[in-house]
């Protein structure tokens, strides 16, 4: 994965963010493209190419959102940091592990943006209510993290750029 | 980042949002080419361009009713001593929304228009059925608006029947129905029903009055005794937005660029038509 393919995946998980609206249910959560991005910068490459990820990705979130800038970069390397940290018992190329890493990373990003958001009353959420999200976040990237893992390694192979972990 | 300068973030957010809107727009278009293609083949979607300019002269048609009915009231009691109070002091900008809060966190859309072409920050946002909300973060061709559906939202209304004031407010997105709107802060002895009409108040300043807001749909005793909670249906459909007006003062269009405005469809509200002009 390279620099500009870095930048063609946030752009694109960007773009689909913004235009998928929030799952309704369970909290509202959005659909976590720039987090699978994000996570698989941290599974299969190298350290500083993964905080690079997150920041660019928390760059591109926040300003398509009201959150301050850096508030979502935060949460993403709290996602990605767990990530780092399981990625050497992490088997990356079974897609039910895939499923539930990305679930258990979406609901640390979730939590990790509700305590910002709310330690500057940005937003009045519950306890209860982020727990909900939480829940509701990780079942929406239980779904799709495999399937971007796929399409972003599917890529890879196809342009030659793909490597295995770093 | 954290640490930026308000200015300077907003200039940053402004330049990443700008740059990705026009693959928004183009993913908008899509979708909505796709959607006009199965309207046409359901036999409806040849009037799709007629039935869009003539959304277009019903907010403005929907508007004058109600300032006429404002109008009726005020006169009969003869508190406007001063005469007439315009509900729209200038023009409405034409905007096509390319976009959701990517996030969640918040309840917006986002505009395909901005700073260029007279949308400012604090501005009302309509469509053909009333209010939506205002506009929050605007950089130079985008702006997001910021819904009634959020909590944050807090609109000053008062109800069209009574007169009677209140302060609505979001209360988020509900599964599976449309986002509802609290009327808080009633007067316990005010004659509120279910049913009646609740437009913007005019106080503050932030929204010109006279906007409908929605329609009671319940009415409750707060828990205090001392007022009345209403819930509201928002008179427009939140969730399935696709195009709103901002109301732009003179000031913001003198600020836009000229050759982005010849594009825009403005509203003149002295003239009651629609015309494609520049200021």
């Amino acid at each position: 994965m390279t620099l500009l393919m870095l930048l063609f995946w946030l752009i694109v998980g960007g773009t689909l963010q913004a235009a998928v609206p929030a799952w309704r249910h369970m909290g509202q959560p959005a659909f976590p493209v720039l987090l699978g991005v994000v996570l698989y910068a941290a599974v299969n490459k190298k350290t500083r190419y993964f905080v690079v990820a997150a920041l660019l990705a928390g760059l591109v979130e926040d300003s398509l959102s009201l959150a301050p800038l850096g508030y979502s970069a935060c949460a993403f390397l709290a996602a990605g940091g767990l990530a780092l940290l399981l990625r050497g018992d992490f088997f990356a190329d079974k897609a039910h592990t895939i499923s539930w890493f990305g679930a258990l990373c979406a609901a640390t990003s979730t939590g990790a943006m509700a305590l910002l958001l709310r330690s500057k009353g940005l937003v009045a959420l519950s306890g209860g209510a982020v727990l909900w999200r939480m829940a509701g976040s990780a079942i929406l990237a239980a779904a799709i993290v495999p399937l971007l893992f796929g399409l972003i390694r599917g890529l890879e192979r196809r342009l030659g750029t793909w490597e295995d972990r770093a | 980042m954290m640490n930026l300068p308000d200015s300077a973030s907003r200039r940053v957010k402004g330049a990443v949002r700008d740059g990705i809107s026009p693959l928004q727009g183009v993913l908008r278009g899509g979708v909505r080419e796709l959607r006009d293609i199965f309207r046409y083949v359901r036999g409806i979607g040849d009037l799709a361009l007629e039935n869009r300019a003539l959304s277009e002269e019903i907010v403005y048609l929907r508007g004058e009713m109600r300032m006429a009915r404002e109008l009726e009231r005020d006169n009969q009691m003869l508190r406007d001593l001063l005469g007439f109070v315009q509900r729209f002091p200038n023009k409405l900008v034409s905007c096509e929304v390319i976009g959701r809060d990517s996030t969640g966190w918040w309840q917006t859309v986002r505009l395909d228009k901005g700073a260029f072409a007279g949308v400012a920050e604090g501005r009302a946002v309509i469509t053909t059925d009333g209010l939506i909300g205002r506009t929050v973060s605007v950089s130079d061709r985008t702006a997001d608006v910021l819904l009634l559906s959020d909590p944050s939202c807090k609109v000053s209304v008062r109800l069209a029947r009574s007169g009677t004031f209140g302060v609505v407010a979001g209360l988020g997105a509900k599964p599976g129905e449309q986002p509802a709107c609290r009327l808080d802060y009633v007067l316990k002895t005010a004659d509120v029903q279910e049913g009646d009409e609740v437009v913007t108040s005019g106080l503050g300043g932030l929204f010109p009055k006279g906007l409908l807001v929605g329609r009671v749909t319940k009415v409750e005793m707060d828990e205090s005794g001392l007022y009345q909670t209403a819930w509201i249906d928002s008179a427009a459909d939140l969730g399935e937005l696709e195009y709103g007006f901002v109301a732009a003062t003179e000031k913001d269009l003198a600020a836009a660029r000229p050759e982005s405005l010849v594009e825009d469809v403005l509203i003149d509200s002295e003239t009651s038509s629609l015309e494609g002009e520049s200021p």
